[in-house]
């Protein structure tokens, strides 16, 4: 029987079969660094003209070792809520000073030792005024843009200094962040390099090299698949805009295909949107953590079975590349034990045993179980730095009539999180802009009154939430793939009454 | 011959909560729904009329900025020990105090749905039923089978995971341990927390992290003034969140904790 899924799959053979010598068959993954990654690179190698987009951060490699760093700076970032691992941020926590510099009080500023409130959409200048401190330059401009003194941001400077080891934690792309953090010293010491977990020989001699986005040609792309199935919300940092990835495809006919847990994402722009499992239904391996220094695996295990007509994004895209991939968490698993390095920590008791003391079957065993492997510690050495590519909408293009800076919070997707939007107040719930009572008053929007939230980039209905927490001069948005297509942190925007 | 039936000292079991490492998250809310087979929002659920048997609560000291301070206070059923008050209100005797736990326990099947318990009690830690449970298509397999979804009408808190209790205990007599002798669990909210704020024992057992927890200087329990005895502690180095837990009601956001105090 025919279903969408076939459909799906003999589009792609079409569209592959037509593709010309300077036209790609793509494939965008969301959550890139698993196992199901290296499919994905696998079958690109091996597809004609395939390429593998890895959306995320230009230093992928990078991870910050939280033992290291007396003072922290923050520039925005959710370093005490969800940024790395709980456990081991919580475990370092009482090590180093968290100076948070934020327009709004967010939880982790809640948290830290001192918050900075600084001018929505402004982190970036704070950057660029530090490094003027840092070079004995007047911090003017930067002054300005945050709204505290240059006398501030000079002794701001001189804390980190006198304080150190330091680390500046920025945006992904903040090329002041990075300039910051070489001048601090912190790139090779806090700022290092990690490896990923062993491949089998076999997927790494033949694997496509992950691209940047911003390399690939315009009006290049004749396929493209996107692995979405994890949830847009939970990684808005790796989100990319629908009008970069659009104007990379051909002009004619180009066939997009999302492989996805909802049609709110990319579904949007797609011929077809192939529905995906979500944990607990689907097996699937975790990325390390940003502050994870040394490689890990670990996986998560199907707890009930997924519904019927669900599709396995890592079949799926193998298969359009005319590969067959089964049981690729088990030969990773088998890889790495044969490498023979690190420990494997069972939460049940609370043990580590060394890899290489345990037998391949009672390794795997363990890791269904919710085991997780580390590496050994490996000598620290700074990240490769990538070329930063463009993945975010532009920011600072000024527009008298868009008053608002955008600022964004998580929100919650999953229908039990109702709890923590809905049936109370403790976060932003989709589809919501947050305003301080001023500014409403101004617009005349009410609380729990609909709106349209605007940019340059388009218009989209919400639902206002008045808050005096919310600094004047910005909207606070709950982040989802539609407004994320539309801005990014720091847009100008503006909130219309309906 | 009638055998001796051996007396076990009760358990009293109870939690400590360290507000300083709440960051806020809600992991303890979605975790104590998921555990207790309480469904996501209905259409028309707002936070008045939702079930959330544990809700964070944002409170801040009521000053601008930079002397502005916020904190986020977890408070589910505190599990009143003395004079508890929604025990004392209910007709129907639905709402009892275990007195082998200490847990403060709700039984649907009894309860005619009045809320008197909700309006007795001092912590808005009660909620009703105002809809049939309903869960998205697909969800209802991932419901646990340890907990009998409750039916409109009728009023449902916090039981510091009931069912976990007797799978500990079933665990307990499967292993030989003697029956009535208290055993040790840890509730879903507890279990969730990620920065470990959340810790659950038997405060009747030195030994135990809350009984220890609850003796620390900056230990505190909401609204002591009343008598309850509650056996849900918090802990806080910041003096304005000791203070605040002696307010009236848990403050909400927008409106600042300190100047409840000024009018308590």
């Amino acid at each position: 029987m025919r279903g969408p899924v076939q459909e799906a799959a003999a589009a792609v053979a079409a569209a592959v079969a037509r593709l010309g010598a300077n036209e790609h068959l793509a494939v965008l993954d969301l959550r890139p660094g698993r196992t199901a990654s290296w499919t994905y690179r696998r079958a690109m190698a091996s597809a004609k003209n395939g390429i593998y987009i890895a959306a995320g951060h230009p230093m992928a490699d990078a991870a910050i070792d939280l033992s290291k760093p007396k003072t922290i700076l923050s520039l925005a970032v959710p370093v005490l809520a969800g940024w790395g691992t709980p456990g081991n941020v919580i475990a370092q926590r009482a090590g180093f000073h968290l100076i948070q510099a934020e327009a709004v009080e967010s939880r982790t500023a809640a948290m830290a030792d001192q918050w900075l409130r600084i001018q929505p959409g402004s982190e970036e200048a704070l950057g660029k005024g530090l490094l003027q401190a840092l070079n004995g330059q007047s911090p003017s401009a930067a002054a300005e843009a945050t709204g505290i003194s240059e006398q501030q941001i000079a002794a701001l400077w001189n804390q980190l200094k006198q304080n150190g080891p330091a680390l500046v934690l920025g945006p992904a792309d903040s090329p002041a962040t990075a300039q910051l953090n070489q001048a601090l010293g912190a790139l090779g010491q806090t700022v290092v390099a990690r490896s990923e977990a062993p491949v089998p020989l076999k997927w790494s001699n033949t694997a496509a090299a992950p691209v940047d986005l911003a390399s690939i040609e315009d009006r290049s792309i004749r396929v493209l698949l996107i692995d979405e199935s994890t949830p847009a919300e939970s990684a808005s940092g790796t989100y990319l805009p629908w009008s970069l990835l659009e104007r990379k495809l051909v002009p004619d006919n180009p066939l997009v295909v999302t492989l996805g847990w909802t049609r709110e994402g990319y579904g949007r722009h797609s011929q077809f949107v192939l529905p995906t499992g979500v944990y607990p239904e689907v097996a699937d391996d975790i990325p390390p953590a940003v502050d994870s220094v040394a490689a890990t695996f670990r996986m998560s295990v199907p707890l009930v079975h997924a519904p019927e007509g669900v599709v396995k994004p890592e079949e799926f895209i193998a298969r359009a590349a005319g590969m067959e991939v089964a049981g690729t968490l088990r030969e990773r698993a088998e890889a790495i034990h044969r490498a023979g390095r690190g420990t494997l920590f069972t939460y049940a008791d609370g043990q580590s045993s060394a890899v290489k003391d345990m037998k391949v079957d009672d390794f795997w065993k363990a890791l269904q179980a919710g085991g997780s492997w580390m590496d050994e510690a490996a000598p620290a050495r700074p990240p490769a730095v990538a070329a930063a590519g463009q993945t975010a909408i532009p920011a600072s293009v000024s527009a008298n009539d868009l008053p608002l800076v955008a600022m964004f919070v998580d929100a919650p997707s999953s229908p039990l999180l109702s709890k923590i939007y809905q049936e109370s107040n403790l976060h932003l719930g989709p589809g919501r802009v947050a305003l301080n009572p001023d500014e409403a008053r101004v617009l005349g929007v009410e609380d729990g009154g609909r709106a349209e939230l605007e940019t340059l980039a388009g218009r989209i209905s919400v639902e206002v939430s008045i808050d005096p927490a919310v600094p004047s001069g910005a909207v606070l948005v709950a982040s989802r793939a539609a407004v994320l297509d539309m801005c990014s942190a720091g847009s100008r925007a503006k909130v219309v009454r309906v | 011959m009638i055998s001796e039936t051996k007396q076990f000292p009760a358990a009293k079991y109870g939690m400590t909560i360290d507000v300083d490492r709440c960051n806020g998250c809600g992991a303890c809310m979605v975790a104590c729904a998921v555990e207790n087979n309480v469904p996501p929002a209905h259409e028309g659920a707002t936070d008045r009329k939702g079930l959330t048997w544990l809700r964070v609560y944002k409170v801040d000291n009521g000053l601008e900025y930079p002397d502005h301070r916020t904190a986020f206070v977890p408070v589910m059923c505190q599990h009143c020990n003395h004079d508890t008050p929604c025990v004392h209100v209910c007709p129907q005797q639905a709402v009892d105090l275990d007195p082998a736990t200490g847990v403060v326990g709700e039984m649907p099947q009894r309860c005619l749905g009045c809320r008197y318990c909700m309006a007795a009690c001092p912590y808005h830690a009660r909620y009703f039923n105002w809809w049939d449970p309903a869960w998205p298509q697909g969800m209802e397999k991932t419901l646990n089978p340890d907990v009998t979804p409750r039916m409109r009408g009728v009023v449902e808190k916090c039981n510091f995971c009931h069912g976990r209790w007797h799978a500990a205990k079933q665990l307990a007599a499967a292993s030989g341990e003697p029956s009535g002798q208290p055993v040790e669990y840890t509730p879903a909210c507890a279990e969730a927390c990620p920065t470990g704020a959340i810790r659950f024992g038997d405060l009747n057992n030195p030994a135990s992290e809350p009984a220890q927890s609850a003796k620390k200087a900056d230990s505190f329990r909401l609204l002591e003034k009343l008598g309850t005895e509650t056996k849900v502690y918090y802990h806080s180095e910041r003096e304005w969140v000791r203070q605040t837990a002696q307010a009236p009601r848990p403050p909400q956001a927008g409106k600042p904790a300190g100047k409840e105090i000024a009018r308590g």
